[in-house]
């Protein structure tokens, strides 16, 4: 079986007198594409946030690697080989494509600006920069202004910049959030490629449909507690989770 | 081999210069080194600082009272100048970029009044208001480099600073400075230390800024206050918006505008020249945020 990447521990997040997240558990492991979903409100975000390092925990913990990363800003976490994309896309708009991933590398480089080293450390982010931007769809348009990017390639960029870090583990914030169907499709097919490198990849969204058919496995909350936890078809099924999404009344139908 | 010849015909052109035209184009190389350093903090790194003439007032007051006050040699001289800027750039710096958005322009700004209040109260040691003249640049290896031959190592200085930033401009350390200028949140989730790369950038440009100082107390053998006023850290600003911010280029052909354009206009419109740099610094960022290189790529594009 692959080794665990990511632990989350007994997760809780409070935010005045409203409990986020409350006694969370679950695992990532190498390769594996784990899906987080719930209805609006139930803690997906304040979990993801709180994994990238943008919220600070109540109580619990996040191991990366065996290693705790809970409590560590988020250049740190990245730099320990955790990348994560933006639901709105955050592209560096003064910038070419190109340039945005070599960002992505950023923690790839030694720290000598000068000399021959700096120069073969350039050379080799570059190439693996371009072999990432074929790998999402975007290779023609690697010298291209940012801002002439549709959203959904701005979003493919966003997959190509975290991946130039050279991650273990990848975030995704609700990937599938305002793209047409067609571009649905690309981002699930580039998702299982990472995957198939090895790279474990935790999603949050709440997109069923997109969500299902991706993930190896799905994590359901609701009210900041996990409700299910298992095989996409077996999530599906669950008469818990129909309840949190529609509601008691549908269920008993 | 480019630097070379750069440096050879840049040099040489002050010998078929007389005083006069030698003085002006000193002084705009000088403005053309500054602008390169600025436009690497504010255009490239996107942190607004009114700080940067403070610190090229800062480099020749630090080398001229260390030569002149305290009697050090001139390559320690030089050494302690930088490392005075780097300090101040430091104390300055760390403090306002924990801090979100325009404390650090606040906090420049103040730091450049502060220095033309210690300039004129500082007595003996700084002279006061009418500042400290009549000094010569010691003799280097028994040379005494004068005349045309000091523009050489105003020449060398520009050219310095313009291979340094340019190097750092296409490092990871020029891209993580646009990234933060970018999108800082985003820089961080990418590895960047967005409070690191703010302080290192600003402390780098600042002392980029102090050894132009260094260089610029020799060229008239005087340092005074007024000279390191606020008018002049805006008309830094303003050569680097009106070049073009984020460039090279634009630093260099914004300076040079900006510069000479007085001696142009003075003839015609007096000293409300300042009216016309209004009108023209409007008139870029409502029209060309991208400047006069951004007009330039425009026009070659099409």
């Amino acid at each position: 079986m692959p080794s665990v990447v990511l632990e989350v521990r007994n997760l809780s997040k409070r935010f005045g007198g409203l409990t986020a997240v409350s006694g969370l558990d679950f695992d990532v492991r190498e390769g594996e594409i784990l899906g987080v979903i719930g209805p609006n409100g139930a803690g997906k975000s304040t979990t993801f946030n709180i994994i990238a390092g943008a919220y600070p925990a109540s109580g619990g913990d996040v191991r990366f690697a065996g290693e705790s990363i809970l409590g560590l800003p988020p250049h740190k976490i990245a730099a320990r080989g955790v990348m994560r994309t933006f639901q709105h896309n955050r592209p560096f708009a003064g910038m070419s494509v190109a340039d945005n991933v070599l960002v992505g590398a950023h923690t790839r480089f030694g720290f000598n600006v000068f000399g021959k080293k700096s120069l073969l450390d350039e050379k080799a982010n570059r190439a693996r920069a371009e072999e990432l931007m074929e790998f999402v769809g975007l290779g023609e348009l690697r010298q291209a202004d940012v801002a002439t990017l549709s959203f959904g390639q701005g979003r493919l960029l966003e997959i190509a910049r975290g991946l130039a870090g050279e991650p273990r583990l990848m975030l995704f914030d609700e990937p599938a959030a305002g793209l047409t169907p067609a571009e649905l499709t690309r981002v699930s097919g580039v998702i299982r490629g990472i995957a198939e490198r090895g790279i474990a990849v935790l999603l949050i969204e709440h997109d069923m449909h997109f969500l299902l058919p991706l993930a190896h496995r799905v994590v359901v909350l609701n009210f900041g507690a996990k409700i299910a936890d298992g095989l996409p078809e077996e999530v599906r099924s669950n008469p818990a989770v129909t309840d949190a999404y529609l509601g008691s009344h549908a269920a008993a139908r | 081999m480019r630097w070379l010849a750069a440096f050879v015909a840049l040099s040489g052109a002050a010998f078929l210069m007389g005083d006069y035209h030698n003085d002006v184009y000193r002084k705009m190389l000088l403005w053309i080194t500054l602008a390169l350093s600025y436009n690497f903090l504010f255009g490239i790194c996107g942190q607004v600082a009114f700080s940067h003439f403070a610190f090229y007032g800062i480099g020749a007051y630090s080398v001229v009272i260390l030569l002149f006050q305290l009697h050090v040699p001139l390559p320690v001289a030089i050494v302690l100048g930088v490392a005075v800027c780097v300090l101040v750039a430091l104390a300055v710096a760390i403090p306002a970029t924990r801090l979100e958005g325009f404390y650090l322009a606040l906090a420049t700004l103040a730091l450049a009044q502060l220095f033309v209040v210690v300039l004129n109260e500082g007595g003996a040691v700084t002279g006061g208001t009418g500042g400290i003249a009549n000094y010569r640049l010691p003799a280097v290896f028994g040379f005494q480099v004068k005349g045309a031959w000091y523009t050489g190592v105003i020449v060398a200085l520009l050219l310095g600073t313009y291979a340094l930033l340019r190097r750092l401009d296409h490092s990871w350390f020029g891209r993580a400075c646009r990234a933060v200028r970018d999108n800082p949140e985003a820089a961080a989730a990418m590895g960047v230390d967005v409070a690191r790369t703010k302080v290192v950038a600003f402390a780098l440009t600042s002392a980029l800024a102090g050894m132009a100082g260094m260089v610029y107390a020799f060229v008239d053998n005087t340092v005074n206050p007024p000279i390191f006023g606020l008018e002049n850290a805006f008309l830094l600003l303003f050569m680097v918006i009106v070049g073009g911010a984020g460039r090279h280029a634009g630093a260099v052909i914004g300076a040079a505008l900006l510069f000479l354009l007085p001696f142009f206009l003075s003839p015609l419109v007096g000293h409300h020249h300042v009216l016309v740099f209004g009108v023209l610094v409007v008139a870029a960022i409502l029209l060309k945020p991208k400047g006069l290189i951004g007009f330039y790529d425009a026009i070659r594009r099409s």
